[in-house]
């Protein structure tokens, strides 16, 4: 119970910052970090799988809504959401009776850091693809694609790192 | 049919997963076209309210330089107040045989000024959300300019709020010319930098230098000629091109923006019906 009402305030405030704050930021000219998917990156290990999909689609239509954009974001997440297990089983090896929250505690750092990177990185790629929908742009688009998920990556460790747990 | 149900159970993760992946992809395409439904995007009412909330703090920020275009631009005012009252004093005499049957064209254009509670810059589709709708007269179509320039088009409209689809949106091209020679062209946004456009479709034999000044050709029906776009920043022209590759300044900063004015043309709609009366015969 305590942990579903960590997660709503975890939704609402991480909404809050991406759209009232991060999406103002315009860092290097046209560079925007995108931490809100810190939220489907934290959720449970055993979480049920339909139950992620679900809270990710409506995340990414949460922040569609203040950025318009319908069905960026929301594709995105989903596709991450739905990758997220098959990505921690190839990182680590949690014991069946655990339902850890993924951190650099309960992964270990090396895992946790792979974990995030790669998340990160199917996450934007998709989001700036499908933002561009053609090849024209390629370049400006790989550019946009590395620059934002490095500063997201680096924000995301940052954040978890503050955090004992 | 126990099989079938097997088969559901098995792989319903899946299923959601593709069906919520299609609902999502069936937005972006519906998104693509120029009007789009009100429904999930900003000028959503409750979505508005909370932008115009964190907009108030940010404005007292931006006060400074907003008072000091005003202040500017009331002296320019007042400046081209006195130009036509001495232009008026000086034509008086003749007013009396010529009789009007129309709008002169003076007055065809009046402005609803509006605020922007919601504006980016860094994406490849920029929009720019307004405080004014369609109670204040806003319809879709309608050009928006500010002190400085052109800003861009209203894409949607809600009761209080209104959509903006600026310069600094690929979908958008707006049609211009140069100031001294009206050769025109249109001018799209390579994505790339908030402060610089690309001016297309401009020949080989026109001669222009660095430093020319854009304004509107008045091509369409949203916005009227002689608005500024930008300055020429630079070109390029390789031996084999038959069109010059011009970069513009754009005359507006649009990651200032705060006050903007939308353009109601008072004949549109007869000349919307009477342009597609044309098309159609």
């Amino acid at each position: 119970m305590l942990r579903v009402i960590q997660n709503i305030f975890l939704f609402i405030i991480l909404v809050l910052v991406q759209v009232l704050v991060l999406n103002n930021i315009q860092f290097l000219g046209f560079v925007n970090p995108y931490i809100y998917i810190l939220f489907v990156l934290s959720l449970p290990v055993r979480m049920k799988r339909w139950l992620t999909l679900i809270l990710a689609f409506v995340l990414g239509l949460t922040i569609d809504s203040f950025s318009n954009t319908p069905g960026m974001h929301a594709f995105a997440t989903v596709l991450i959401a739905y990758l997220r297990n098959g990505i921690i089983h190839l990182f680590t090896s949690i014991e069946e009776g655990n339902n850890p929250i993924p951190s650099f505690y309960s992964f270990g750092v090396g895992a946790f850091v792979k974990y995030v990177v790669i998340m990160v990185i199917i996450h934007h790629s998709a989001l700036f693809l499908l933002e561009s929908f053609s090849l024209t742009n390629i370049w400006l688009v790989s550019l946009k694609i590395i620059i934002s998920s490095f500063v997201t990556i680096l924000m995301i460790l940052g954040i978890k790192s503050m955090f004992k747990k | 049919m126990r099989n079938l149900i097997n088969f559901l159970i098995r792989y319903s993760v899946m299923i959601l997963f593709l069906f919520l992946e299609a609902i999502s992809f069936a937005l972006v395409v519906n998104n693509r076209d120029y009007q789009k439904s009100v429904f999930l995007s900003s000028s959503n009412t409750l979505v508005a309210n909370m932008y115009e909330a964190s907009n108030s703090v940010v404005e007292f920020f931006k006060l400074k330089a907003a008072n000091e275009n005003l202040a500017e631009e009331n002296t320019a005012l007042k400046n081209e107040i006195i130009a036509l009252h001495n232009q008026l004093a000086t034509l008086m005499p003749q007013k009396k045989d010529s009789i009007r049957f129309r709008i002169p064209p003076e007055m065809e254009f009046t402005y609803i000024s509006a605020k922007v509670t919601n504006n980016s810059t860094n994406r490849l589709q920029n929009y720019i959300t307004l405080n004014k709708g369609r109670r204040d007269g806003v319809r879709v179509d309608m050009g928006v300019i500010s002190d400085e320039g052109v800003v861009g088009i209203v894409k949607t409209v809600s009761d209080k709020y209104s959509v903006v689809i600026p310069v600094l949106n690929e979908k958008l091209k707006i049609n211009c010319k140069f100031k001294k020679n009206n050769y025109s062209g249109p001018l799209e946004w390579t994505g790339e930098d908030y402060r610089f456009a690309r001016l297309d479709d401009i020949a080989r034999h026109v001669e222009f230098s660095l430093g020319d000044t854009l304004i509107t050709s008045g091509y369409a029906n949203n916005l009227p000629e002689g608005i500024p776009v930008g300055t020429i920043d630079n070109f390029k022209i390789k031996e084999s091109d038959a069109y010059y590759n011009i970069k513009v300044k754009l005359a507006v900063n649009f990651r200032t923006l705060s006050y903007v004015k939308i353009i109601d043309y008072k004949n549109y709609k007869e000349q919307k019906a009477v342009e597609q009366k044309a098309a159609e015969d």
